[in-house]
């Protein structure tokens, strides 16, 4: 659940119109069920991450399916919403908002996907050079 | 998000249907869709639509209103019967009742074109390439959207974001807005083989409730499912199966549409429904009106058994059959006059 928390913090942000004095953040909950591993995504600012929260915005389910799909929910009225309020997605949550088209992407994602790629091509010519070795002494 | 905002503007052009549900205000809705998206317009006269009034009119009159099929008992809660005590006078306002009761659960479900396949991409990101193996896939949770304007996106492992297939569409709707009765993978019942095993049962009536329940009126699956109920109903003769149940004035539009309403007419003449018969032909003649034998009618003003008399003539293959079946229905009404 996407969930929103009144709390104080430092991080005034500056011509913030809402009537709520404290800025808000919506984040990923873990927690529910260990059975079906769905990961809420909720909110707060200090409260612990599982506590009580305003609002659900959506789900996130991490593990993909027999489709081979990572079902993702949004409420995208509400997170307008509180958004115009003046609240902040924590990091997972706007790199989810970026994937969905919602945001701009994320720099992270693009990192991530960078540096995977690069890993997999460091991997692939690792595979190349330890099956030329296992050929040479098949050969001598 | 501007991509989305555009996509949105696009979304909310098309008609504001939510899901299959069986009222009229959805029928009327349906209706306004069909009259606005296309127009089978043959020369200069508008193809009449299934839910033109004259036609929803034929068809409901040819569906009947047989109150001991529509209540008769079905698989429902259980409950210890009631008894009451009636005066005559009672008895006749509980059987109105129970009439108008019958009328609304004969409400026909709609008859729609299939839906154009959607394979729009909003944007490819190569950039994003590798970097997970799943798919992501984000829906728009919103509640007061109608589900086809909803936002369901699904972003590819090599970066690709595009709109869900219908299919996909329909698997995550249920997901999040699950429908009672509607199951997220088709019961194996629809498939070809099972379809053929349920129809020698005579269950066409289940197969289509149950299809009615599980797809959307214009899906591919939904009229391939209705099309072979139909062709088995037509190929056996089996017509009366679907008489007084919601069904029959869709399976009447769909032989009427492809021309083959010998067998129908045959059924109807050997139950001794001739009004029904004629208003079959008429509503035929509405649909093709260049046809020969609407041509005919229409410069002979013809009504009744004449008009049977001239589809018979020049429309139908079976034409002998049908002036057969003429001919002794007008021997057995002249035997019950002269009796």
């Amino acid at each position: 659940m996407l969930v929103f928390y009144n709390k104080i913090t430092c991080q005034q942000t500056s011509g913030d119109v809402c009537k709520f004095l404290h800025p808000k953040l919506f984040h990923l909950l873990g927690g529910g069920l260990s059975a079906d591993n769905m990961v809420h995504l909720s909110a707060h600012n200090k409260r612990a991450r599982d506590s009580k929260y305003i609002e659900q915005l959506g789900t996130y389910d991490p593990l993909p399916n027999i489709y081979n799909e990572k079902l993702v929910s949004f409420n995208f009225d509400r997170i307008k919403y509180w958004i115009g309020c003046g609240a902040h997605p924590s990091k997972p949550v706007a790199k989810l908002l970026g994937l969905a088209g919602f945001f701009p992407l994320h720099p992270m994602t693009i990192t991530d996907a960078e540096r995977r790629r690069a890993q997999a091509e460091l991997s692939a010519a690792a595979g190349a050079e330890s099956e030329e070795q296992t050929e040479k002494p098949a050969e001598v | 998000m501007a991509a989305l905002g555009a996509v949105r503007c696009v979304f909310r052009s098309c008609s504001r249907v939510k899901n299959v549900q069986k009222n009229k205000q959805t029928l009327l809705q349906w209706s306004a869709r069909t009259c606005c998206s296309e127009t089978h317009s043959t020369g200069d006269t508008v193809q009449p639509q299934f839910t033109d009034p004259a036609v929803q009119d034929i068809l409901s009159r040819i569906t009947g209103l047989d109150l001991q099929k529509v209540f008769r008992p079905i698989k429902q809660e259980l409950k210890p019967p009631t008894y009451k005590l009636m005066t005559d006078e009672q008895l006749q306002q509980a059987t109105q009742r129970a009439a108008e009761q019958a009328k609304k659960l004969l409400q026909m479900p709609p008859v729609l074109p299939e839906r154009k396949p959607i394979d729009d991409v909003l944007t490819v990101d190569t950039i994003l390439e590798g970097m997970d193996t799943a798919k992501y896939v984000f829906t728009d949770i919103t509640y007061n959207i109608p589900h086809r304007e909803r936002f369901i996106v699904i972003r590819e492992p090599d970066g690709a974001l595009r709109k869900a297939t219908w299919q996909e569409r329909d698997r995550l709707i249920q997901v999040y807005f699950p429908k009672e009765g509607r199951k997220l993978t088709p019961p194996l019942i629809f498939r070809e083989e099972n379809l053929k095993m349920v129809f020698s049962q005579d269950r066409h009536e289940d197969v289509l409730d149950l299809c009615l329940v599980q797809f959307e009126p214009d899906s591919s699956d939904y009229i391939r499912v209705h099309a072979a109920t139909y062709e088995d109903l037509e190929k056996h003769g089996k017509y009366d199966l679907l008489r007084s149940t919601r069904h029959f004035g869709g399976m009447a539009w769909y032989l009427v549409n492809s021309r083959r309403l010998d067998g129908l007419v045959v059924d109807m003449l050997k139950r001794e429904l001739l009004d029904d018969a004629v208003s079959l032909v008429s509503l035929f003649h509405m649909v093709h009106p260049h046809s020969q034998s609407a041509q005919e009618a229409a410069s002979q003003q013809a009504s009744g058994t004449d008009l049977l008399k001239i589809y018979a003539q020049k429309e139908s293959q079976r034409s002998g059959y049908i002036e057969l079946a003429l001919q002794a229905y007008e021997q057995r009404a002249a035997e019950g006059s002269s009796a």
